[in-house]
């Protein structure tokens, strides 16, 4: 407490505060109270250095206020006739133009080593080979680079890794339906015996969403049987390509709803 | 691999951030560690030679760098977008009272000014927004400022000081000068602050 007392350049009263400890300290005879001293000296240095940074700052005394008022006035502020305000910061008088900030930055520019911040002309899209950037412009924004490659290179990383997570996914489930078909090649699945996970709602979701894959590239087919459920069967075997391809590629599409409920 | 880093740099800067060497290997150099330091030398003398900018140090321990311009400010228009103009505005009004003020701020007394300027930490600001978060995060995140506790103090309290990357930006004498220019004032008017300014190159 006290802080800002002691820290007034005005005041001796870290010096009282100093002398007093001195005097307390010779009644001291346990360690906790020691420490308490320690504490107290240490606190005391602190405030001590503090004021000795303030009475740095004084020698060439800085003016904050006549600074703010004329960084206001190169800001552009329109100073209204009503200048009751001087020291109320709530309702100052005057009021900046909404270009004011920005014409202190053209300004504080010129004072800036800034790097200039860097954009493609091309914008970014995904290629193979970037090609080396063919003009070169000093200062501004220049490199007519074709490929950002940093970050997509990252991201084609990603992608890829989805996609064969699918594909693989699709090739299991058509080597488990060919396995079956092999062995027995006339009975069609019952596609929701297939694709249910009794455990997982999700993976039953994901299993028709592969199963689905199968389907759109013909390698397998769905039909109603006589119940009119949904069956999966072997895809019938195009006796030559062209025609056959062409009447198998008639897409139907379907949409199965299944929510948690009925998977139930 | 040379041209991978620049255009990695470039692109990092962006956002004003410090780039760290740990992303610089995970992302370009990857395989060829071994030639990183090569690899670095010669994107550094690419992006001075080539776009006049300098690739800065700015942490020896963590290896953190920042990209500056190393080519003499052109008077004409700087092409730059409104909102990092007035960024930059509120920046050196900071940066100028820190220094004026004798290198180190309380918190208190940063805001106490800013006050004068219509900008309160409490209050959205029509330009920038969340005034507070703009100085307290974002700049320090950029290393224009560098804002660290006072030991011992209850409640808390913080002190200003230039960051890295302002010291490399901008010299004293530069926000000197800018402050004389402000105040219609020789820079020789503050003795001290005139001649901080000249020691420091």
């Amino acid at each position: 407490e006290n802080r800002e007392d002691m820290l007034n350049s005005k005041s001796n009263r870290l010096t009282e505060a100093l002398e007093e400890a001195n005097r307390l300290f010779d009644g001291v005879c346990r360690a906790r109270e020691a420490a308490l001293d320690a504490q107290f000296l240490v606190i005391a240095s602190n405030i001590g250095k503090e004021k000795a940074n303030e009475l740095h700052s004084e020698m060439s005394a800085f003016d904050s206020a006549a600074f703010a008022e004329d960084l206001l006035t190169f800001m552009g502020i329109n100073r209204t006739e009503t200048e009751d305000s001087d020291d109320s910061e709530d309702v100052p008088g005057g009021f900046l133009p909404s270009n004011a900030w920005q014409k202190m930055g053209e300004e504080a520019l010129k004072y800036f080593r800034r790097a200039p911040t860097f954009h493609y002309m091309m914008g970014s899209f995904k290629s193979d080979p970037p090609v080396p950037k063919q003009r070169i412009e000093r200062q501004k924004k220049a490199s007519r680079g074709k490929a950002e490659r940093a970050m997509p290179a990252q991201l084609k990383k990603m992608e890829e890794s989805h996609q064969e997570a699918t594909e693989k996914e699709v090739e299991r489930i058509l080597g488990i339906l060919q396995t079956h078909f092999e062995n027995d090649p006339d009975t069609p699945i019952s596609f929701f015996d297939f694709v249910i996970d009794p455990k997982s709602f999700a993976r039953t979701v994901e299993n028709m969403f592969h199963v689905s894959f199968l389907i759109r590239d013909g390698l397998a087919k769905i039909k109603l049987d006589e119940d009119e459920l949904p069956v999966i069967a072997e895809p019938t075997k195009p006796s030559g390509r062209g025609e056959d391809d062409t009447r198998a590629g008639t897409r139907n599409q379907v949409i199965i709803s299944l929510d948690q409920k009925e998977w139930k | 691999q040379v041209s991978e880093l620049v255009q990695f740099l470039l692109v990092k800067d962006q956002k004003k951030i410090p780039i760290k060497r740990a992303d610089m290997l995970k992302n370009v150099i990857r395989e060829y560690r071994d030639a990183y330091s090569e690899i670095v030398n010669k994107a550094a003398r690419t992006l001075q030679e080539v776009f006049g900018l300098q690739m800065v140090e700015i942490d020896t321990k963590r290896h953190t760098y920042i990209l500056i311009n190393n080519l003499r400010r052109a008077e004409s228009e700087y092409l730059c977008r409104d909102k990092e103009k007035a960024k930059m505005g509120l920046l050196i009004v900071i940066l100028s009272f820190i220094f004026m003020k004798g290198n180190s701020v309380k918190d208190s007394a940063v805001w106490e000014f800013l006050h004068r300027l219509r900008v309160y930490p409490g209050k959205q600001h029509k330009v920038f927004g969340d005034v507070r978060k703009l100085v307290t995060e974002e700049f320090v995140r950029q290393k224009y400022l560098e804002i660290t506790s006072i030991p011992l103090t209850d409640p808390p309290e913080f002190k200003y000081q230039w960051g890295p990357r302002a010291a490399k930006e901008a010299s004293k004498k530069d926000v000197l000068n800018f402050v004389a220019k402000i105040q219609g004032k020789n820079p020789t008017f503050w003795t001290s602050q005139y001649s901080q300014a000249e020691a420091t190159p």
